[in-house]
């Protein structure tokens, strides 16, 4: 094991390369261009190639090529780059391409604030593209080392399941400095929970069979296995197809695969002082959920009955979680509120959802522990007016 | 030599999917007959070719064509997966792309100058229908100046990506293709030889190949959809280099030959990854 004090960019690229990515191509955006450049330094020296496109479309149709031809490959961008990585992950999606893809969230709308973090696509990562009739499935880690473990499960997954992989990061959990430990050998690999699963290629002649089976090998090209794949509805055997039956039987593996196999992934959260069944649970993800702990290991201290519930796992959203009737508040690096619509269509019935956003910073800890008290108190949210009412 | 269609499709294509779903007259079989030709004449076989299609008629109607391995991508975005996968191939694997003007001329361009520009080796075939033909017909980037098309019902007043000086083949040589050529689909064998020299570049090679569209440009622009009418009407209009006459557009032959005048792509990243790999330095 070794020990670094290095940026959430340098544990991504290290979690990369141990996962088996050799290959990744990006175009540069704040506050992802770090990790490009850690790539184009690393990559090199362990024989993986490092591109940069011409622009993020680009980048992430040149890593389905990579892909196809049998090498493990990584994107990574930020919100402005990653609505145009829509024409390349429905196509990953469709034929079932894996890799990983890293949002490192900032401020939006459009450029928005370019060095300050923001969670304004947890619905984008959810519907990456158009039309529908997919799951996807998107990560989203809340420190360095955990970016670098969240990074190599992307992988593992990606493998598994035949599909694209999305982790959302924000720019404090990139470009933060923090104390991270990287694995040397296979058995700390193991210690550490890192899961890797060896890339392998499809022999045909039914790449796309309707079920939703994991571990079958993605299409590869180059080995003349008659291997088909494109951008319409495919038959089993990888012809296009304009019937709905066959398109029924697609739609049904990319859903199912996914929905079906949740056992992969569904343990990623984390839940402090929730053994007893607290009276309020604060729900977050990323950056804000580290101040939200500190908060809630505040309150605790101080007699209320608070708990913390952080998602890494957002999508498929984890329904499961919110089964008891409480009141939740729900802690966001936006605005809008996103995260606490899913919430509040997840939580049982009878339940009391709260929002407390804030965007481009993070939320302070006396601002926490005011709303904790006040909700605990049944007592109305209208210290900050307008963010807090609309939820 | 000149091989029986028969014999072709048996060893090169899916007899699931040739006869394609073309429109009958369509001129679309005969760019595709000259490239397999080629490929048979270069000995290559079906292991040895990679096939990447585009969407439209060009794209959808020649892909899952090709025996060995195919894919197809998103409107304009086949260059870029070809990139990528260039990486991942041997020299020897040949990548073959048969899109449409409308992708690689329009929506495609930026990524097809990327592939000029790092020479990575694949031979891009542009089926040029003269617009956009499987959405119904509206005019393209390379659609005759003048023509009339469903969006273009005045004529086409814009200029093309063919006009002196602006020519698309002289935007691709600028940013570093190493072989360019353009030549209709009725010239025959003299096509065949463009096109294996195409194909054996070891580099970034592209074919500009106008066919005919009797269903739609020809409906509209002739108002015939008489096959004969648009094949003599393309004839016409064509004519080999330092042989034009006022009224030709398209000036045919190869423009561009710097066959292994530069380093190939995906050897070039190689190499360069491997020097690092061993000294630290490139
Ligand atoms: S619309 Fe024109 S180009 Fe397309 S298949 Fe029909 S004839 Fe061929």
């Amino acid at each position: 094991m070794k020990r670094f004090l290095e940026t959430g960019n340098f544990a991504i690229t290290e979690g990369a390369i141990l996962a088996g990515c050799r290959f990744f191509c990006g175009y540069p955006i704040t506050p992802a261009t770090e990790l490009a450049e850690a790539m184009s330094l690393r990559l090199p020296q362990v024989g993986g190639v490092y591109l940069q496109a011409e622009d993020e479309c680009a980048a992430m149709h040149l890593c389905i090529g990579a892909s196809l031809g049998g090498m493990k490959s990584m994107t990574a961008t930020s919100g402005p780059g990653f609505i145009l990585y829509a024409d390349p992950y429905g196509w990953a999606l469709g034929c079932e391409t894996p890799m990983v893809v890293l949002n490192s969230g900032r401020v939006g709308p459009v450029s928005g604030i370019t060095g300050a973090p923001g969670q304004g696509e947890f619905y984008l990562t959810r519907y990456p593209t158009q039309g529908g009739n997919f799951e996807t499935v998107v990560l989203a880690p809340n420190s360095a080392q955990e970016s670098m473990k969240v990074v190599v499960d992307a992988f593992y997954l990606s493998e598994r399941l035949r599909m694209p992989i999305t982790v959302l990061a924000d720019q404090l959990i990139t470009d933060g400095m923090e104390d991270i430990s990287v694995p040397e050998t296979e058995e700390e690999m193991k210690e550490m929970g890192f899961r890797v699963w060896p890339r392998s290629y499809h022999r045909g002649p039914d790449f796309y069979p309707a079920t939703d089976a994991l571990d079958i090998p993605p299409v590869q090209m180059g080995h003349n296995t008659g291997a088909l794949c494109s951008d319409w509805t495919p038959t089993e055997e990888g012809y296009d197809i304009e019937e709905v039956e066959a398109h029924h039987k697609h739609a049904y593996r990319l859903i199912y695969k996914v929905r079906n196999n949740r056992h992969l992934f569904s343990d990623m959260h984390e839940k402090r002082h929730m053994g007893d069944d607290p009276d309020l649970v604060v729900v977050s993800f990323g950056t804000p959920s580290r101040v939200v702990n500190t908060a809630v290991d505040r309150a605790r201290a101080e007699g209320l009955k608070v708990g913390a519930l952080r998602l890494i796992n957002l999508w498929p959203f984890p329904d499961e979680l919110f089964r008891r009737r409480t009141t939740y508040l729900v802690v966001e690096l936006n605005w809008d509120g996103q995260l606490v619509r899913e919430v509040q269509r997840a939580a049982a019935e009878g339940s009391k959802v709260h929002f407390l956003g804030v965007c481009g910073d993070l939320p302070t800890i006396p601002d926490l522990m005011e709303t904790f008290t006040k909700l605990l108190k049944n007592q109305p949210l209208s210290r900050k007016g307008w963010e807090l009412e609309a939820w | 030599m000149a091989y029986a269609s028969s014999v072709l499709v048996d060893k090169y294509l899916r007899t699931r999917k040739i006869p394609s779903t073309a429109c009958s007259g369509c001129g679309l079989g005969m760019n595709h007959k000259i490239i397999v030709q080629a490929i048979a004449e270069l000995g290559l076989e079906t292991q040895d070719i990679i096939w990447g299609t585009s969407i439209g008629c060009a794209g959808r109607q020649t892909f899952g064509t090709w025996k060995g391995d195919g894919f197809a991508g998103t409107h304009g975005r086949v260059y870029a997966i070809a990139r990528g996968l260039r990486v991942t191939l041997p020299p020897e694997k040949k990548l073959i792309l048969t899109v449409g003007d409308g992708d690689a001329f329009g929506i495609g361009l930026l990524h097809l100058i990327h592939c000029a520009r790092s020479n990575a080796s694949m031979t891009v075939v542009v089926n040029d229908n003269l617009g956009y033909q499987s959405t119904g017909g509206q005019f393209g980037f390379t659609t005759p100046q003048g023509a009339k098309t469903d969006s273009s019902p005045y004529g086409m007043f814009e200029h093309n990506l063919m006009s002196e000086g602006m020519d698309v083949l002289d935007i691709l040589k600028a940013a570093g293709a190493t072989f360019l050529a353009r030549h209709v689909a009725m010239e025959g064998q003299a096509v065949v030889e463009t096109m294996k020299k195409a194909i054996s570049n070891p580099g970034f090679s592209l074919v500009h190949m106008p066919y005919p569209c009797p269903t739609n440009f020809a409906a509209r622009h002739l108002g015939s959809r008489v096959q004969v009418n648009i094949y003599n009407w393309i004839k016409d209009h064509a004519a080999p280099m330092g042989q034009e006459k006022p009224d030709t557009i398209w000036r045919t032959g190869i423009y561009h030959d710097a066959r292994g005048a530069r380093p190939e792509f995906s050897e070039h990243v190689w190499e360069a990854v491997n020097r690092i790999r061993r000294t630290g330095r490139l």
